[in-house]
């Protein structure tokens, strides 16, 4: 009889869960040193942060934005536009209310809201910035942005794939629920259920850290 | 303020994606602004699109742009309009509607008065205030659409609950409802909401016709 922890299997499943730490760890370490790149563009003007933060993200965004329709010239130039807000807007970035990614994707969102000729609808996400919160805002002040975006991350991962592809779907490729509800041939109101629980997963992961 | 009614997460996701409607999105907004819990849930859900970001296959950029970029970020930086920061829901609510522009308030009916709020409409999706005399009775209805209704001042109560400031009711064609609105106070909503109101009863079907909401 093997004990607890001491079979082969068991072994695997250490390993295998050390990698997945440190693969997360790895992301953490790369989120800390993009938010430290984005302070150094807001307090000193620093190019050389911002030219490592553009070969990271304009090429992703670039992707985000043709998967949501974009051609790729469009994409392209609109990525730009986005990296430029980046370096206007830096000082705005709160790294304990929002990772780099998390906030960078929020810039890209509302420029593929443009794309989408709503333009107005800008303006709507413009005053929300502005807005400064009414009361507490949950106690997020024990939770980092890091640690968000892992518990973030693990909540994807565990994920039953149907509810992972509609939130592809709606955060990646950029479509209203009708809109994927038409192209997966379901009824809305199952591609809301499914967003609804995966959301649910969501909280609950974050809940483990709050 | 204690908000009891809040939008369901598949809207705030959808809010957070940037794939809701924009008198939809708009009518979010404003509750955010209100709301904590939900500004909080959506920061979350915000990070959903950091995380795919991030493992989003990098595409190529094509052209040299290097050039182009540097010099833009030399270039001096556009004033943007800052807007009065606030915490009270009425200026929150002002901000919006001194960016979109408000009609003037018109007679619907049953002591109500609705003003169209400038939001470019897509999806048929209409944004207007609406405003009930206290103690006004609606007639019992249901929607052709959905119907997204933030309360800004008074209340309002009916068969699903007491609607404060706040609160945010998310009605559709399953929803069949008669709103009464407190003795005390007038009451003004914020509503986004496409296709129509459907009355009921023999009253309901008489007024129909004159009804413009």
């Amino acid at each position: 009889m093997h004990g607890p922890g001491s079979g082969p299997l068991e072994f695997l499943g250490s390993r295998l869960a050390r990698r997945r730490m440190s693969k997360d760890s790895e992301k953490q370490k790369q989120a800390r040193d993009q938010a430290r790149l984005i302070a150094d563009v807001a307090m000193r003007k620093d190019r050389q942060a911002f030219v490592s933060l553009f070969g990271y993200f304009a090429p992703r965004i670039k992707s985000l934005l043709m998967r949501g329709g974009a051609p790729a010239e469009m994409a392209e130039d609109l990525a730009q536009e986005a990296m430029i807000s980046v370096w206007r807007k830096a000082s705005c970035f709160d790294p304990a209310r929002a990772s780099p990614a998390a906030w960078i994707f929020t810039i890209a969102r509302n420029l593929r809201i443009d794309v989408a000729r709503r333009s107005q609808r800008e303006k709507v996400y413009a005053v929300l910035e502005t807005v400064e919160p009414d009361g507490p805002e949950q106690p997020d002040a024990i939770i980092t942005a890091s640690q968000r975006e892992s518990k973030v991350r693990e909540a994807l991962n565990i994920l039953p794939p149907e509810q992972l592809e509609v939130v592809r779907l709606a955060f990646t490729e950029g479509m209203s629920q009708s809109e994927i509800a038409e192209a997966l041939k379901l009824p809305l109101g199952t591609v809301k259920s499914r967003t609804r629980l995966a959301m649910t997963r969501l909280r609950q992961k974050l809940e483990e850290v709050r | 303020m204690t908000i009891t009614h809040h939008p369901d997460d598949d809207v705030l996701a959808a809010y957070a994606a940037g794939t809701l409607d924009d008198g939809s999105a708009f009518v979010i907004a404003a509750h955010l602004a209100m709301c904590g819990a939900c500004r909080s849930a959506v920061r979350d859900f915000e990070c959903i699109g950091g995380v795919l970001l991030g493992e989003t296959e990098p595409s190529r950029l094509g052209r040299a742009h290097d050039g182009a970029v540097m010099q833009e970020l030399a270039a001096p930086q556009e004033l943007r309009r800052k807007l009065a920061v606030t915490t009270a829901p009425d200026t929150a609510v002002d901000n919006l509607i001194s960016i979109f522009g408000q009609s003037s308030w018109k007679w619907r009916g049953f002591g109500v008065h609705s003003a169209d709020i400038g939001v470019p409409v897509d999806n048929g999706m209409r944004v207007f205030l609406l405003k009930a005399a206290a103690g006004t009775r609606m007639p019992q209805h249901t929607h052709s659409g959905v119907e997204l209704t933030l309360v800004l001042k008074g209340a309002f109560q009916h068969e699903f609950g007491r609607f404060e400031p706040g609160d945010i009711e998310m009605a559709d064609g399953d929803i069949d409802h008669r709103p009464i609105v407190d003795a005390g106070s007038e009451c003004v909503c914020l509503v986004a909401m496409n296709g129509r109101l459907q009355l009921h009863g023999l009253v309901g079907r008489l007024l129909q016709p004159f009804v413009r909401i």
